[in-house]
């Protein structure tokens, strides 16, 4: 059975995430589908310690449960985010679990098509998806997925406004 | 001229690679009578001020180190916070430092850099960018300095200008690549030698794992197990 893991960061009664994980879970029976409410949980911003990197590697320094996430991402067939956006980007919740990823890579690097990568820690090719509730600019949305997943090794679903569920549940696997 | 510094790094300001550039960089900058002052978003206790100091100001200038493509959420929620001006002639320019080496690492940043000014009701004011900062904190004073230097006379011309300029700061960004020779040469012998200074720092720090351990691995193999 397929995984999905559904990320959401808007607030738990917010109408149009609860519509997309409605949806989610009628269209997509057959996958095997677990939902964090971040929202709640108020991850806090990367600190840029290298604790992660140097120190403990692979495990965050911050004890505030995102390890799970870490750990639920390793487990997941794809992964999508709901998130609000602030300044025509993802809001700083959504950031701030992106900027969390770093324990998934290690602090060596090597050159992928010509760019320097980080090399990464788990042999696991993770697909991550946006969707997203508010007014940003969908190409750079787009264009961030990709390069954030680059450095990851991993691939873009894509990001999608928050109404067009349907069209993200096309892209999913 | 005066110059409102926000300083978006993530670390507490003794071992932010970022407040080291904002320090040369303002170096140079203070040299001709100008004055500056600079907001850690690191200290929440600053936040207010440096929102004060953003409402009222002309000229700004973010420094922050690249995040995953993009700023870091800690710095995102502070701008998120601010109400745009409504008064034209704000000037809003950016610094960004990052750790690997290419200038193109720092591209998707730049691309929403420039519009982000727009968001605040201030005008673009150009984004210098420099790569290869990861070690500035752990090299010697000598080479740290020579690190240091070029951001010290970026401070002048931005002294001058009061904006960085496309010619100037894509001279100061490159290489926007790796030459092929560099990566070969990267790939044959300097892995090793990286590896080797990276694991005797991980040492001083007191790290008793290989630095490509896989601690949750065994999560993921329990459920693949689960699976089958």
């Amino acid at each position: 059975m397929k995984r999905l893991l559904l990320v959401n960061t808007l607030p738990e009664g917010n109408p149009a995430a609860q519509t997309v994980i409605k949806e989610l879970q009628m269209q997509e029976a057959d996958a095997e589908i677990e939902i964090v409410q971040a929202y709640k949980r108020n991850f806090h911003p990367c600190i840029g310690c290298n604790a992660c990197w140097l120190k403990t590697p692979g495990r965050c320094a911050i004890p505030d449960g995102y390890e799970d996430l870490l750990r639920a991402y390793l487990a997941a067939d794809a992964v999508l985010f709901l998130c609000g956006t602030a300044l025509n980007f993802v809001d700083h919740r959504m950031k701030n679990l992106i900027d969390r990823l770093l324990p998934l890579v290690t602090m060596n690097i090597h050159f992928v098509e010509g760019e320097c990568r980080h090399i990464p820690r788990y042999d696991k090719c993770y697909r991550f998806g946006l969707l997203y509730g508010g007014q940003a600019d969908r190409a750079y949305l787009n264009h961030w997925m990709e390069r954030v997943m680059l450095n990851f090794a991993g691939k873009s679903i894509g990001a999608y406004p928050i109404t067009e569920v349907q069209e993200v549940i096309s892209c999913i696997w | 001229m005066h110059l409102v510094t926000i300083s978006g790094a993530v670390r507490p300001q003794p071992k932010s690679n970022t407040t080291k550039i904002v320090e040369a960089f303002l170096h140079g900058f203070e040299e001709g009578g100008n004055s500056a002052e600079v907001f850690y978003i690191s200290d929440r206790r600053q936040w207010q001020s440096a929102a004060e100091a953003f409402y009222g100001n002309k000229q700004i200038l973010i420094a922050l180190p690249l995040y995953v493509e993009n700023i870091p959420g800690i710095l995102l929620e502070f701008l998120s916070g601010l109400t745009p001006k409504t008064e034209d002639g704000t000037k809003l320019a950016f610094l960004v430092q990052g750790g690997f080496p290419e200038a193109c690492q720092s591209r998707c940043c730049k691309a929403y850099l420039e519009t982000l000014p727009g968001q605040l009701g201030c005008e673009y004011a150009g984004t210098l960018i420099k790569g290869d900062m990861f070690g500035l904190g752990m090299v010697n004073d000598k080479t740290r300095e020579k690190m240091l230097a070029p951001f010290t006379e970026m401070g002048r011309h931005f002294a001058s200008t009061g904006c960085f300029e496309k010619s100037v700061v894509n001279d100061f960004a490159a290489p926007e690549y790796m030459p092929e020779k560099q990566i070969r040469f990267y790939n044959r012998f300097m892995h090793h030698i990286s590896r080797f200074f990276m694991g005797r720092i991980a040492k001083k720090l007191g790290c008793t794992e290989k630095l490509d351990a896989q601690p949750l691995v065994e999560s993921s193999r329990r459920n693949e197990v689960k699976d089958t």
